[in-house]
C-alpha cells in the first residue's frame, strides 16, 4: 500500500522540489477534482438556469416584496438563531470537557440528535412542545409569548437543528488545549472572569467563528423543520425556503433558481467574510 | 515555491493512485446504476407496474392493488408488481417530468396531469382513455369543526366571522387547499355573487387563517394534535379517513361545494419504454369496476360508478348546488386567475401580512 | 492558600456552569427529543417492534445504510485532502477555497436538490446522454448519493482543519528528517492528532447523511421498498395517518445515526490505554 511513496521517483537531483510536489499533487488533486465534479458542476447548473432568465426578469423575481420579506426574515433569524448558539455552545461545550458529572455521556451523545432526527419530525415535535398547550409552550402562554407558528417558533427550529455545530467544532480544540496555562493563570491571580476573556477565548475564536459560521449557514438553508413550525404566511414568518420548495412544486423553475440562487450568494458572501475575518485574525495573532 | 493549481511535473505514483481512486468511485457508482436498473426488467411471466399519486389516495390503493394483482394473475398467468410513490400532488408532477418513471400517475388536479402532458410524457386526449373524463374518484371540500362545534359554523359564510380561527393548507402547495379555496370563491361567484364580492369574500376568509401548513395532512395535524383553530377546511373524504383513524370530530359539508374530481392517467412514454402497456391501461380501468370504486368509497371518496354510488349514498350529506373547475372557467384560467405569480391568491397575502 | 480558594471557587462555578449548560439542552434538545420517544412507545414495545418488521420499513432502513456506507468513506477521503490542502499550504485564493467548500452549507437542501435533477434530469444538461444509454441517476440510488455527499462535503474538513492548524507542522517535520514516509507521517504523526476532529466529522457526516431529507426528497422519486430512505418513510408514514410508525422509525434512525459515537467511545478508551503506556 505504500505506492504513493515518493522515494522511487526516477529523477534525482532536484529531490527535494521534487518530494514536495509529489507529496503535494495527490491532496491536491483529489480536493480540486472531487470540488470540481460534485460541487462545482452542480452550482453552474444552477446558474446557467438562472441566468437563462433576462437581466430584467431576475431582478424582477428576486426583488418581488414576497421574495425580499423572505431574505430579511431567514438571514436575520438565522443569525439570531446562531449567536444564540455560540454563547451558549461555548458553555456546553465547556461542560463537557472538561467536567465530570452523571449522564455526561448520554448528554455527549445526544448533541447529535438535531442531526440524526428527519427534520420534518424535529419540526414536528418542536411544534408539540411549544405548541400553546405543549409541555414548554403552556408555560410561556401565561406570559404571552407564542412560540409554535410565529417566527420566535422558526428561530427555535434553527436553534435546534443547528445545536451540535458550535458544540462539534469546539469540542476537539478544547480536548487538544492544554490545561497547564489556564491553571497558570489562576494560580497568577487571575480571576476567573480574566482567566475565560485573556486565556481561555482566544484560542477557540477561530473555532466557535467557524461553528457559528457553519451553523447560520446551515439555518439558512433550513427547511424541513422550519416549514412545521411555521405557519408559513408571508411577510410574517415565511422563510426562503419554503418559498423555493412552493415555486418548485409549481414547475416554476425559473423562480425557484432565481431565488436559490440569491440565497446561495448572499449566505456565500457572508462565509467569505467571516473567513476573510479569521484568516485576518491569524495573521494579526502571529 | 509553487502556486495555487500548478502542477508541473506530473506524478506518476500519485497519478496511479488517484486512477485507482476514481476507477474505485465509478464502480460504486456503476454498481448503484446496475441496482437501480435492474428494476426495468419486464418478463413473459414477470411485468412491474410503477404508481404515481397524491398522498390521500394511499388508503384506497392498498386494498385495490392487491385485489388487482390477484385478477391479473388469474387472467395471465402473469405477477404484476406495482411500486407506489405518494406525496403531494405538484411534488409528483415535477418528478415526473424531470424523469420518475411512472407508468401511472393519479393526481390532484387536472391541471397537474396537464402539465405532464406539455412535457410530452402524455399524449393529448388522456381525458378520453379512461371512463368518466379519467376521473376515477371525487371528493367535496368538507369543514370540521370541534366537539360541539362551539362557535356554530356551518356554512362558508360563518368563516368570516371575527373569532374565528380556521386552519387550511397553503394553496400555493397543496392541490387540495388549491380545491378549498376554489370552493370559497365559487360559493360566491356561482350563487350570483360578483367576483369583486368574491375578493373580499375569500380576503376575509384567510385573514382568519393563522397558519397555512405546507399540505392536507400536515393541516390535520395542526388542527387535531396542536388543536389550533376553531375549524379545518379538508377534503370530505380525508376527514372520513381522520375519522375512520380515531380522530372523530364533528363536520359538516356545505350545501354550496365544489365537486374535487381527481384525474388518473397512463403514461404513455413511460409504459412505451418499459413496454408494460398492456397492463397500465387494465389497471385504470380496473379502478372504475364496482369492486375498486367500493374501496374508494371505504376511505371517504365519492365513487363515480352510479351503481356504487347508489350503494353509499347515506354516507355522505347531499349537496344542492355542486360546482365544478370548469364552471368556473378551466383549469388554464383558473392557474392565471388565482395562483400564478401576483395573481389573485398572492394579493390576498401580501394584503393580509402588511395589514 | 490560593490554590485551596481556587478550587472552592471552582467548584461553585463548575455547578453553575453545568446547571446553565444542561437547563438550554434540557429547553432546546432534551425535552423535544423525549417527546419523539414517547410517541415512539406510547403503544408499547410491542407495537414499536411491530412496525419495524414491516417490508417498507426494512428496505428503507437498507438504503439508507447502503447510503451512508458509500458516502461517509468517500467523503472522508476527500475531506482530509481538502484539510491538509487548505491547513497546510498558504496559496493566493486560500480563503476563496475555504469558501467555496462551505458552499453545500450555504446551499439549502431543496436547491441541492434542484441542482442534481437540472443536471441530469430528464430535462437536464446530461438528461438525453443519459436517456440514450439507459443509465438511470435521477430518481434512483446515484442521485440520492451525490445529493448526500454534497451535502455532507464540507463536514470532515471544516472539523479537521481547526486541529491541523493549532497542531502546527513541527512533529510532521521532524519525523520527515527523520526519513519516515508520507504515509508513515500520515498515520502515525498527523491521523493521532487530528483524531478528535476527523472523529466529529465522521460522526456529523453520517448523521447528515442518515438524517438528510429536503435534498433526498427531491431527486428520490419516494417509491416504496426502492427509492425510499429512512427519513422519507417517517414522511410519508406520518402522512398516511401512521404517526405512531413514524416516530419509531424517527428512533431507530436517530440509533443508526449514532452509530459513529460507539466507535469514538472506542477510540476513547483505546488512547487512553496508550497514553497510561
Amino acid at each position: 500500500m505504500s505506492s504513493t511513496t515518493i522515494n522511487r521517483s526516477p529523477i534525482s537531483k532536484p529531490k527535494s522540489l521534487l518530494a514536495k510536489i509529489s507529496q503535494v499533487s495527490l491532496p491536491w488533486r483529489i480536493t480540486l477534482g472531487y470540488l470540481t465534479i460534485m460541487l462545482l458542476l452542480p452550482v453552474a447548473a444552477l446558474l446557467a438556469k438562472a441566468s437563462t432568465e433576462k437581466p430584467s426578469d431576475f431582478w424582477r423575481i428576486a426583488t418581488t416584496p414576497v421574495a425580499l420579506s423572505t431574505y430579511e426574515i431567514t438571514f436575520v433569524t438565522a443569525l439570531v438563531a446562531a449567536l444564540i448558539n455560540g454563547v451558549f455552545g461555548v458553555l456546553v461545550a465547556w461542560v463537557l470537557v472538561r467536567y465530570d458529572f452523571p449522564f455526561k455521556r448520554f448528554i455527549d451523545a445526544a448533541i447529535d440528535l438535531p442531526f440524526a432526527l428527519p427534520t420534518a419530525v424535529a419540526g414536528l415535535t418542536l411544534a408539540t412542545v411549544y405548541s400553546e398547550n405543549g409541555w414548554i409552550g403552556s408555560l410561556l402562554a401565561p406570559l404571552g409569548i407564542k412560540v409554535a407558528f410565529t417566527r420566535l417558533g422558526v428561530g427555535m427550529a434553527m436553534i435546534f437543528i443547528t445545536l451540535p455545530f458550535v458544540v462539534r467544532t469546539l469540542q476537539p480544540v478544547l480536548q487538544e488545549m492544554e490545561k497547564d496555562i489556564e491553571e497558570a493563570a489562576w494560580s497568577l491571580g487571575a480571576s476567573h472572569w480574566q482567566t475565560f476573556w485573556r486565556v481561555i477565548l482566544p484560542p477557540l475564536v477561530p473555532a466557535l467563528l467557524t461553528g457559528v459560521a457553519l451553523g447560520f449557514a446551515r439555518a439558512v438553508g433550513e427547511y424541513g423543520s422550519v416549514v412545521i413550525v411555521a405557519s408559513n404566511i408571508p411577510f410574517k414568518d415565511l422563510i426562503a425556503s419554503v418559498l423555493i420548495i412552493q415555486r418548485l412544486e409549481q414547475y416554476d423553475y425559473s423562480g425557484a433558481t432565481v431565488i436559490g440562487t440569491v440565497l446561495l450568494a448572499i449566505s456565500l458572501l457572508i462565509l467569505l467574510v467571516i473567513n476573510l475575518l479569521q484568516a485576518w485574525g491569524k495573521k494579526y495573532e502571529t | 515555491m509553487w502556486k495555487f493549481g500548478v502542477d508541473p511535473i506530473p506524478n506518476k505514483m500519485a497519478g496511479r493512485a488517484l486512477k485507482r481512486w476514481i476507477s474505485w468511485c465509478l464502480t460504486a457508482v456503476i454498481l448503484s446504476v446496475a441496482i437501480a436498473a435492474c428494476n426495468i426488467v419486464n418478463g413473459r411471466d414477470r411485468v412491474e407496474l410503477t404508481l404515481v399519486s397524491f398522498a390521500v389516495t394511499r388508503a384506497a390503493y392498498e386494498q385495490i392493488i392487491p385485489k388487482f394483482t390477484q385478477a391479473w394473475e388469474q387472467q395471465h398467468q402473469q405477477i404484476v408488481e406495482i411500486a407506489q410513490s405518494y406525496s403531494g400532488s405538484g411534488a409528483q408532477t415535477r418528478a415526473v417530468i424531470d424523469g420518475l418513471d411512472a407508468d401511472v400517475v393519479d393526481l390532484s388536479l387536472a391541471l397537474d396531469v396537464k402539465k405532464i402532458e406539455k412535457a410530452g410524457l402524455i399524449q393529448p386526449g388522456w381525458e378520453k382513455e379512461a371512463p368518466n373524463g379519467a376521473i376515477a374518484h371525487q371528493s367535496v371540500a368538507a369543514l370540521v369543526t370541534r366537539e360541539g362545534n362551539p362557535k356554530n359554523i356551518k356554512t362558508w359564510e360563518d368563516l368570516t366571522r371575527d373569532g374565528v380561527k380556521l386552519i387550511t393548507a397553503n394553496p400555493k402547495t397543496s392541490g387540495g387547499a388549491r380545491w378549498n379555496f376554489l370552493a370559497l370563491w365559487g360559493s360566491i361567484t356561482q350563487t350570483g355573487g360578483n367576483e369583486d364580492k368574491a375578493l373580499e369574500f375569500t380576503t376575509q376568509v384567510f385573514k382568519n387563517a393563522p397558519v397555512l401548513p405546507r399540505d392536507a395532512r400536515e393541516s390535520s395535524d395542526v388542527f387535531f394534535n396542536q388543536e389550533q383553530g376553531d375549524v379545518l377546511i379538508n377534503y370530505e373524504n380525508e376527514v372520513i379517513l381522520a375519522g375512520l383513524r380515531g380522530e372523530k370530530l364533528p363536520y359538516t359539508v356545505p350545501e354550496v361545494n365544489i365537486s374535487i374530481q381527481n384525474p388518473i392517467a397512463v403514461v404513455d412514454k413511460n409504459v412505451d419504454k418499459h413496454r408494460n402497456r398492456e397492463v397500465a391501461e387494465a389497471f385504470v380501468q380496473f379502478l372504475f369496476t364496482p369492486e375498486a370504486q367500493r374501496e374508494f368509497a371505504k376511505v371517504g371518496f365519492r365513487p363515480v360508478d352510479p351503481t356504487v354510488a347508489k350503494e353509499v349514498t347515506a354516507q355522505y350529506p347531499p349537496i344542492k348546488t355542486l360546482f365544478t373547475a370548469k364552471d368556473l372557467g378551466g383549469w388554464d384560467k383558473i392557474q392565471k386567475q388565482f395562483f400564478a405569480d401576483e395573481a389573485i391568491f398572492d394579493r390576498i397575502q401580501s394584503a393580509i401580512g402588511k395589514s | 492558600m490560593k490554590p485551596k480558594t481556587a478550587t472552592e471557587e471552582k467548584v461553585w462555578v463548575k455547578l453553575v456552569l453545568i446547571g446553565g449548560a444542561i437547563a438550554y439542552l434540557a429547553l432546546v434538545l432534551f425535552l423535544p427529543a423525549l417527546n419523539v420517544f414517547l410517541q415512539a412507545f406510547k403503544f408499547g414495545l410491542g407495537a414499536f417492534f411491530h412496525h419495524l418488521t414491516e417490508p417498507a420499513f426494512l428496505s428503507a432502513a437498507r438504503l439508507t445504510v447502503i447510503i451512508a456506507l458509500i458516502v461517509v468513506p468517500i467523503n472522508t477521503v476527500f475531506g482530509l485532502c481538502a484539510a491538509w490542502v487548505i491547513a497546510r499550504n498558504q496559496f493566493p485564493g486560500r480563503t476563496l477555497l475555504i469558501s467555496i467548500l462551505d458552499i453545500p452549507f450555504a446551499v439549502s437542501p431543496v436547491v441541492t436538490g434542484l441542482m442534481i435533477v437540472l443536471l441530469y434530469g430528464l430535462n437536464g444538461w446530461f438528461g438525453r446522454f443519459l436517456e440514450a444509454v439507459n443509465i438511470k441517476i435521477v430518481f434512483a440510488l446515484p442521485a440520492m448519493i451525490f445529493a448526500s455527499a454534497f451535502i455532507t462535503m464540507p463536514f470532515i474538513a471544516r472539523e479537521v482543519i481547526p486541529v491541523l492548524e493549532e497542531a502546527g507542522t513541527d512533529q510532521e517535520e521532524a519525523a520527515k528528517t527523520l526519513g519516515a514516509t508520507d504515509w508513515q507521517i500520515f498515520w502515525s504523526v498527523t491521523l493521532p492528532t487530528i483524531r478528535w476532529g476527523l472523529l466529529y466529522g465522521l460522526i456529523l457526516t453520517n448523521a447528515r447523511v442518515m438524517g438528510e431529507f429536503g435534498a433526498v426528497s427531491v431527486v428520490s422519486g419516494n417509491i416504496i421498498g426502492k427509492t425510499q430512505t429512512l427519513p422519507l418513510f417517517v414522511e410519508d408514514a406520518y402522512k398516511a395517518y401512521e404517526s405512531q410508525a413514524a416516530f419509531s422509525a424517527s428512533v431507530v434512525l436517530a440509533g443508526l445515526a449514532l452509530v459513529t459515537l460507539v466507535l469514538k467511545e472506542i477510540v476513547e478508551r483505546k488512547t487512553q490505554i496508550k497514553d497510561v503506556e
